[in-house]
């Protein structure tokens, strides 16, 4: 006989539910100080100010601003660099060692330096979140052209196909199918660029609540603005994950 | 309508192929056997012009470059595409619009057993139903010489045996010329006019030709049967065993 609890969301929601009661009488029983680890309650009453004054909005929409602009320009740049490191070796040569010693770093280490080169205004966490989405999407590119399958090209140009026709009906599908794959990888880097600037250095944003929050020793803010950033994020997955499974239907 | 002369083939070391020659008239079925590395497969490249040459000719007279269609072993679809407009893709770069390429395909589809199919993606499809979206897309295209390069080794027994004989019915309709590269001499006697022997490569060459005495219209199953068949085969084993291990005891045909 099948039950309720046979579906995984149930369980999922049910534990978590658990969870928080626990977490909620270990607070109420004061077995935890409020201080450092506050309670579910204290937590959703925190974001509940936040939104009913309705401060939070500027600070939302400067750091999507923020995270929207380095992911579209990550993409577009990624996209361009990429092609031309598959397409012609030259590029290759000169490309793949930068790209490889900014993949080494931890690259929200160059915040502090966005921030003295674009000032603490939108311009350093846009930069950062570049970056950061940039190099993802190069190699994502460069690999995906180097692994476009041999045959389809070859039997695109036995059935006539000019070589306008070869990128538009094989490289084109093929390394968007790449990126697609990469794509919530890639908000979630954008998302982090735009916050951890903001943390380093801004008057604005999600980052900049958390410089605040942390600075004035409120953990019931700090956790609040996690979980909040943690839901903008989700959300954001589950709309690529819907656009790739609508474009990615044919696999 | 296909001469190849003393072709010479190599990918920088030694030749694969040498002084080879192939030649078929049209509407005729011929098949080219032998040993894995003889170069079978580079020959065929060769004429559909995927592989350069060292030396010797290869003439197509009478046809023109996209008189010429190729079907390879791997049905290479695009995946992204439905079963419709891969075979419309060929026909579009000929310049028909899209509505009559789709029309089009949808026809092929249907002559070849897959009407209702059309919407679907390869990997909705069967091994043999994707073989036979692959033949629709090169016949679609009108070809009067056919290259194929073991196209339904990858298939069972019985899925084979149907989509090939679909390709003799269609072949022989048509007219059109075809050259099959395989390792099964029953599948190229059953299916052909004329069959090359390729010897061991490197330095392949034709050691053999035989001409395939059965008659035409052909029904694959009951060429098997055909007198002539059992001699032929025997013929062909001991060649290519030779060619392959050296000289054999001869073989008892049945």
């Amino acid at each position: 006989m099948t039950t309720v609890f046979d579906r995984i969301w149930v369980r999922q929601v049910t534990a978590l539910a658990i969870l928080l009661g626990l977490w909620e009488a270990a607070g109420a029983a004061g077995m935890l100080n409020p201080l450092y680890a506050p309670s579910p309650s204290q937590i959703g009453a925190a974001l509940v100010q936040l939104f009913s004054d309705g401060s939070i909005w500027p600070h939302v929409e400067a750091t999507f601003a923020a995270a929207i602009g380095g992911l579209v320009l990550g993409v577009l740049v990624g996209v361009m660099l990429g092609a031309a490191a598959a397409l012609v070796p030259l590029v290759a040569q000169l490309l793949e060692p930068v790209m490889m010693m900014l993949n080494a770093v931890p690259r929200v280490v160059l915040a502090p330096l966005c921030v003295i080169w674009f000032g603490i205004g939108l311009g350093s966490k846009v930069a950062l979140s570049f970056v950061l989405v940039a190099v993802l999407i190069f190699f994502t590119v460069y690999t995906g052209i180097k692994q476009v399958d041999r045959r389809l090209v070859e039997r695109v140009r036995t059935l006539g196909g000019s070589s306008w026709t070869v990128l538009r009906e094989v490289y084109i599908p093929f390394v968007a199918a790449w990126i697609m794959g990469n794509l919530k990888v890639a908000v979630g880097f954008a998302f982090t660029g735009a916050v951890v600037g903001e943390f380093v250095g801004a008057s604005r944003g999600l980052g900049y609540l958390l410089s605040f929050a942390q600075s004035t020793f409120n953990a019931a803010l700090m956790l609040a603005l996690v979980f909040l950033i943690m839901g903008f994020v989700l959300a954001i997955f589950a709309a690529a994950g819907r656009i790739e499974r609508r474009l990615l239907r044919w696999r | 309508m296909l001469r190849a002369r003393d072709v010479t083939l190599s990918y920088g070391g030694e030749p694969v192929l040498e002084g080879a020659g192939v030649e078929l008239d049209a509407g005729q079925f011929v098949s080219l056997v032998g040993p894995s590395g003889s170069g079978k497969s580079s020959l065929l490249r060769a004429v559909m012009g995927l592989q350069d040459i060292s030396a010797g000719t290869i003439e197509t007279p009478g046809l023109a470059r996209d008189e010429i269609g190729i079907l390879f072993q791997d049905d290479a679809l695009l995946p992204w595409r439905s079963a419709v407009d891969n075979v419309a893709l060929g026909l579009r770069q000929r310049g028909a619009s899209r509505a009559q390429a789709r029309e089009e395909a949808e026809g092929w589809l249907e002559r070849l057993k897959l009407a209702g199919l059309g919407g679907r993606y390869p990997r909705e499809l069967s091994g043999g139903q994707r073989k036979r979206v692959a033949l629709a897309q090169v016949l679609a295209l009108r070809p009067r010489l056919l290259l194929m390069d073991e196209p339904f080794a990858s298939l069972d027994a019985i899925v084979r045996a149907r989509v090939t004989q679909d390709v003799v019915n269609l072949v022989e309709s048509e007219g059109i010329g075809v050259l099959l590269v395989t390792h099964d001499l029953e599948e190229a006697i059953a299916l052909s006019d004329k069959i090359y022997l390729l010897s061991n490569g490197p330095r392949a060459r034709v050691s053999h030709e035989y001409p395939v005495p059965l008659p035409r219209p052909r029904a694959l199953i009951a060429a098997r049967t055909h007198p002539k068949f059992a001699p032929l085969y025997g013929r062909l084993w001991n060649d290519l065993s030779e060619a392959v291990e050296g000289p054999q005891p001869a073989r008892e045909a049945a």
